[in-house]
């Protein structure tokens, strides 16, 4: 990895997040949904800002990927 | 001569209790004594009357024998546990284990129950993390570990007990080996203030401003009674609820589980296992945990639409258990102890106070056994109104005192209501979104630490925090505080429950350092004039100038309860305030908690 970020827990609240988040999707079409997903991507990307630590990011994102 | 002694069968490490098919642990009976107002015709009026005998019922009856204040217990069986049933609650939390070693039992609860430390989740073939308590750093200050494993019946028995043995020791109460030397701490409890009435149902109420009416019946006549207070400790269906036309916020989902408790010849090693998608379960999930007597809960997830009779037949169980464990076991390899199929949802009552009615634990509110949030807030509303109730009762505190109760427990259930609600909604996801997420989650969690924490396969019961309560100051109090380990003045050991329960139902103040004369002076005015126990809290015995006083050589107390001069603490270990100055805004800390007359 090139960039160092972090995979250790950060979030304030995690489980508070979780559920904003699916509260954000309830009653969304699949489209709708997909759609939402990017614009929070694009507005997470940007707070995180370094290109160096979002390559990190979508390399750890990868990584997961189910088999 | 103790009537639970004769017939409860014993809880030994061999075969504590019997399974018949279909029928479950062999429990413990009461004896059912016919009320003296059958034989008198007499309307008696009682201060506090508690209906329902399982664990709140039974916690409250237990801390009110305590603080040495009367109370009635109607139950409308004669046992403890659900007839027929295993157990409900199998997992007792740290702020509970602390209460049941105010209430004396929980030495019984930590040498009958199970400890364990490795807990690993899964997910389809893999392991998606594991971890072991022992190892984690957590710094845990609470001489009681952070749960027991052990069937509720166990603890529902041993409250029983002790009610009993109370009976039984007529006389001055044991000399308490480790409190403060104090000659006016002596306890004048000489019998028990309990009176258990098993067998009495209740069968309809009605209240006035001033007290309820109850009417009771029994295997030998039906009877009426009066009370000031009502204790509705029924659990889930209380008939208080719709007597008292009660609103309830109500959730409902269609998730459902099949619990199979089985005991095993070659027992599996004593690992809490977890899938979340199981491949021998058709991709749901179960949850695997051991009770006392090596008897271990295997909790299922099954179809939305699966039939509860059909899942809980011996042969369909079997095939299960035949599934998780890739082979066809053979019967005599483990036994089927209990098995019950349940559906949860969430319910909270809107007040938890109507009229001269109190409702406590299931009564008041239901939740989905995710975390163990049910019994174990059940055991703290009781603690949380028990001591109120007492001081009432006792002339320390205004009527207005037991007006918390609801302020306080019931942002509890709220929060518990929240908390398991998430754990429930990420075990049964929504199609769509809900269930990508969860997919996510769960690959990131293999990798990385962070996702772990987005895994919700229950949040362990921990002290609710009262940050909206009318007794408590909202900047310094409202926290529960843990059960550190002190230092008796003669250098023995013991911990923040024993100062408690030395204080026997009043406020304790915990006064840090070394203290000037005219503190002193101050304190000892104090302590004379409102319904207190002082105790100074010091790093070494050198510093100590009170007659009370107790060794924090770490200063753990001294930092948990907020790092200033002074701390006042309740019975139920709740902060009231703290402070950095021993000046006079002690005298309306002692105010706020007592609602307002100390």
């Amino acid at each position: 990895m090139t960039a160092h970020i972090t995979t250790d827990l950060n979030f304030e609240d995690a489980d508070a997040f979780y559920e904003s988040l699916l509260d954000a999707h309830q009653g969304l079409s699949r489209e709708q949904s997909e759609s939402l997903n990017a614009r929070l991507v694009l507005v997470l990307a940007n707070q995180v800002g370094s290109t160096q630590a979002l390559l990190a990011c979508i390399k750890a994102a990868q990584a997961s990927k189910d088999a | 001569m103790a009537p639970a002694a004769q017939h409860y069968t014993p809880a030994q490490a061999t075969n504590g209790y019997e399974f018949s098919a279909g029928s479950g642990y062999r429990l413990p009976t009461y004896p059912f004594v016919a009320p003296p107002e059958l034989a008198t015709g007499q309307l008696k009026r009682h201060d506090i009357v508690i209906v329902g005998g399982g664990l709140a019922g039974l916690t409250l009856a237990c801390a009110l024998n305590q603080y040495g204040v009367r109370a009635l217990l109607l139950d409308e069986d004669n046992s403890v546990g659900v007839k027929g049933a295993s157990s409900r609650g199998i997992c007792y939390a740290q702020k509970t284990l602390e209460i049941f070693k105010r209430l004396g039992i929980y030495e019984r609860i930590a040498a009958k129950g199970v400890q364990w430390s490795v807990g690993r989740t899964f997910a389809g073939d893999d392991e998606v993390y594991s971890f072991d308590l022992r190892k984690q750093a957590t710094h845990n200050v609470s001489e009681q570990p952070p749960f027991v494993n052990i069937q509720q019946f166990y603890v529902e028995g041993f409250l029983v007990e002790q009610l009993y043995d109370r009976q039984q020791s007529v006389g001055p109460e044991p000399v308490e080996g480790h409190a403060p030397a104090s000659t006016s701490s002596a306890r004048t409890l000489s019998e028990s203030t309990i009176d258990l009435r098993w067998n009495n149902r209740v069968t309809a109420f009605s209240q006035n401003p001033n007290f309820a009416t109850l009417s009771i019946s029994t295997p030998a006549g039906d009877y009426t009674l009066e009370a000031a207070h009502v204790i509705d400790c029924t659990g889930a269906r209380s008939p208080f609820r719709s007597w008292c036309q009660a609103s309830v916020t109500a959730k409902k989902g269609d998730d459902r589980w099949c619990i199979a408790d089985v005991r095993f010849k070659n027992p599996p090693p004593v690992e809490r296992h977890t899938w979340i998608e199981a491949p021998f379960n058709e991709g749901r999930a179960v949850w695997q945990h051991l009770m006392a007597d090596g008897v271990w809960r295997i909790d299922y997830q099954m179809r939305p639409d699966a039939d509860p009779e059909e899942v809980s037949r011996e042969e369909v169980v079997r095939q299960r258990i035949n599934r998780q464990l890739g082979r066809n076991v053979p019967h005599d390899e483990y036994e089927i102890v209990w098995v019950g199929p349940y559906a949860y949802r969430s319910e909270c009552l809107d007040q938890l106070r109507h009229g001269r009615v109190f409702f406590v634990g299931d009564a008041a509110h239901v939740v989905s056994p995710f975390g163990a949030r049910g019994g174990n807030s059940g055991v703290q509303d009781a603690d949380n109104l028990a001591w109120k109730l007492a001081a009432v009762s006792l002339g320390r505190a205004g009527s207005g005192l037991l007006d918390s109760y609801h302020h306080e427990r019931h942002e509890a259930a709220t929060h518990n209501v929240l908390v398991t609600n998430r754990t429930a909604r990420f075990l049964r996801p929504a199609d769509g979104a809900e269930r990508l997420f969860r997919s996510a989650a769960i690959s990131l969690a293999k990798r990385h630490p962070f996702a772990r924490q987005l895994v919700n396969t229950g949040r362990m019961s921990t002290p609710n925090v009262y940050s909206r309560s009318p007794v408590c100051s909202p900047a310094s109090g409202g926290k529960a505080l843990q059960n550190i380990a002190l230092q008796w003045a003669d250098g023995s050991s013991g911990g923040v429950a024993d100062l408690i329960a030395w204080a026997n139902g009043r406020l304790l103040l915990l006064v840090f350092g070394s203290l000037s004369p005219a503190e002193a002076r101050r304190l000892s005015a104090l302590s004379a004039s409102a319904q207190l126990r002082c105790v100074q809290v010091v790093s070494s015995s050198v510093q100590s100038t009170a007659k009370e006083h107790v060794v924090d050589t770490e200063g753990h107390l001294q930092h948990a309860a907020g790092g200033g001069r002074w701390a006042l603490l309740r019975p139920d270990s709740y902060l009231v305030a703290s402070g950095m100055r021993l000046d006079a805004v002690l005298i309306p800390a002692v105010r706020l908690a007592t609602g307002g007359a100390a």
